[in-house]
Formats: structure tokens, sequence, C-alpha cells
């Protein structure tokens, strides 16, 4: 089953990048939408980022390989995917 | 249509959190999807407080909460356990523990964790905010 | 019956949220659901043997973890990598699980119709 993992503290990046497998997805928010400035290229897991996190945040230089998503869109990946694991 | 539930364990004035649950929540409802039930758990439980009084150009979040579940009918869950600690308690509860007054905002109901396994099982997503 | 998976990923007494994620897994056992729990890197900590938190008026919860099988909890993994990371053995820890690395580790939480983590 794929996993959308949402990530709200960027300091749990690594642990939470540990836990994903191929198939599953990557969506920051809150404090973590900071990671979307780099391409951290992982095991080509599909990669997003709440827009209006980022707006909020002055971050505009964000990588090409996220997608900006707003909440609608949100609640669509969470449909799209199995499950949602909010990695805290 | 697809029935969600949330999980929330965010405190309301030091995280983001609680206001994110809330915007994904009125996008559910948007999009034409159930919202079986959000259960507020560990420091969530502190928007259950009407006493709280943020300054009058921050938004209230126990208000919009309180606004959102009359306006769309629904089920704000507290447990009650995490609550009594914090001091969210009904009518019933204060005078079982020999409070002053109740503080909890009528929206929201005390309730046990069996609401939140009860919401799971009934529900085809779980979404956590912390 | 739909399945969960409990993530613990911090180190006991600092914060509570140890003690509030091993709460809603009980509940899930009392509901009858099939519960996978991982202790993930810094959770191995939770596991450490002859822990005393009484001494600081906190319940020792870790007694529980080591009833989790009694509570119905099929699976119990414990990370390899944190293990490792806080040079731990298995004769530091609580014997209640298998020793996981992040592959199986991902398998587990794919596989379960619920992720919780505190």
């Amino acid at each position: 089953m794929k996993t959308l993992f949402i990530l709200n503290n960027p300091t749990n990046l690594s642990a939470c990048l540990e836990a994903i497998a191929k198939e599953d997805a990557l969506l920051l928010i809150e404090d973590a939408v900071i990671i979307a400035r780099k391409n951290i290229e992982y095991k080509h897991i599909s990669l997003f980022a709440l827009k209006e996190d980022l707006i909020a945040r002055g971050i505009n230089n964000t990588d090409a390989s996220w997608e900006l998503i707003n909440y609608g869109k949100f609640v669509e990946l969470t449909l799209a995917f199995d499950k949602s694991v909010t990695w805290l | 249509m697809a029935t969600f539930s949330l999980l929330i364990t965010a405190n309301p004035y030091s995280n983001q959190g609680q206001y994110s649950a809330l915007e994904f929540t009125k996008a559910v409802l948007e999009a034409g999807h159930i919202i079986k039930r959000i259960f507020f758990y560990a420091d969530g439980v502190l928007v259950a407080n009407r006493l709280n009084c943020p300054p009058a150009d921050e938004l209230n979040l126990t208000k919009s909460w309180a606004k959102l579940a009359i306006e769309k009918d629904i089920e704000l869950t507290v447990c009650v356990t995490a609550a009594l600690k914090r001091g969210i308690v009904n009518q019933a509860e204060a005078e079982r523990n020999a409070l002053t007054s109740e503080s909890i905002d009528p929206a929201f109901e005390l309730s046990g964790l069996g609401q939140l396994t009860e919401a799971m099982l009934a529900s085809d997503r779980l979404v956590t905010f912390g | 019956m739909k399945s969960v998976c409990f993530i613990f990923n911090k180190p006991p007494y600092g914060q509570g949220s140890g003690k509030e994620l091993l709460d809603i897994c009980l509940m899930c056992s009392a509901f009858e659901m099939p519960i996978t729990v991982i202790f993930q890197g810094d959770g191995v900590l939770q596991l450490i043997e002859n822990q005393q938190p009484d001494i600081l008026n906190i319940k020792n919860y870790s007694k529980t973890f080591k009833a989790l099988k009694l509570y119905g909890v099929e699976t119990v993994l414990i990370d390899a990598a944190g293990l490792e990371k806080h040079q731990l053995v298995t004769e530091n820890i609580l014997n209640i699980g298998e020793i996981a690395n992040s592959k199986i580790i991902q398998n587990v939480i794919q596989k379960t119709d619920f992720s919780i983590m505190l």
C-alpha cells in the first residue's frame, strides 16, 4: 500500500526518509517546507510542499523537483495514497 | 465520497498544527467528503478551553473550530483523560472533581480514547496533525 | 478488521508522547485491531532495561511494553539503526521484539491500514 508521509518539522527529515519506500510520497507542511529549496533526490518518490506555508515563510526559490500544492490537493493526495503517516 | 477522521495533538498556540488541521478540514468538506470525527488528544485538547482569550488580532482557534462544527455538524471529541489533566472540564467533571466551574467550550465533547479507535474503524482515512 | 501500526520514535519521559501513543495502542487492542509496534530511531530508548521513572514521580509504563503480546500485539520491531546509534545491544533492552532493518520497517508500515506516531 502506498503511503503519503506528511512532515512538519525539518529536523525529522532523515528519520522520515528512512521509513519511506518506493512509490510513497513526501508532503512538506509548516516549518518543513524549507526543505523544498533543495532537490533531495530520494528513491524517486513524489515530492510535494504546501504552497500556503511556503508563501507565509517567504520561501519562493523552491527546487523544481517539488510540486507545490494547496489544501484541496492535500486532501486529494491523502486519498490518492492508501494512507497517510504524519511523521512527528 | 470518502470519510475522514482527524487526530490533533498540536498545542493550539505553540504550534501551527491546529490551524493546518482547520484548513484541511475545510478542504475535506469543500471537496464533498465527510468528516466522521475530529479527535483532540495530548496538548491538542487545550483548544477546547472556552476561557482561551487570544488577542483580538489573532485567530481564535476555539471559536474557529466551534463555528465550523456548528455550521457543518462535525463531532469535536476531546480525550477526557488528557483534558482533565489540563483543566478542560464539563459540568459533570467539574462537580466530580470539586472545581468551581466547567471550562469546555460547548461545541466540544469530552469522551474516551475509544472514540478515536471507533472513528478509525469508520473512516477511510485518519490524518494526524501534531 | 483494519490494521494499525504504532511508531515510537522519541525517548521516554521528557515528553508524554510515548505513554500517550501506548494508550492509543492499548485501546486499539481492546477493539481487536491487528497491531504492529515499531521502535524507531530514538524510540529504542523506550526499551532500555531498569528504567526507574518513579524517581521523577512518573509511572513506569515500559512495564506495559513487556505485556504487548498479552494485549494481542502480533509484531514488535526494534530498529537496528536506532540501537546502533545509541550503542545498545539486545542485552541492554527489553526482549520484546525482533531487531529489524529499515527495509523490513518500511514493508510493515506499507502493509498496515493506519500508522500513528505522536
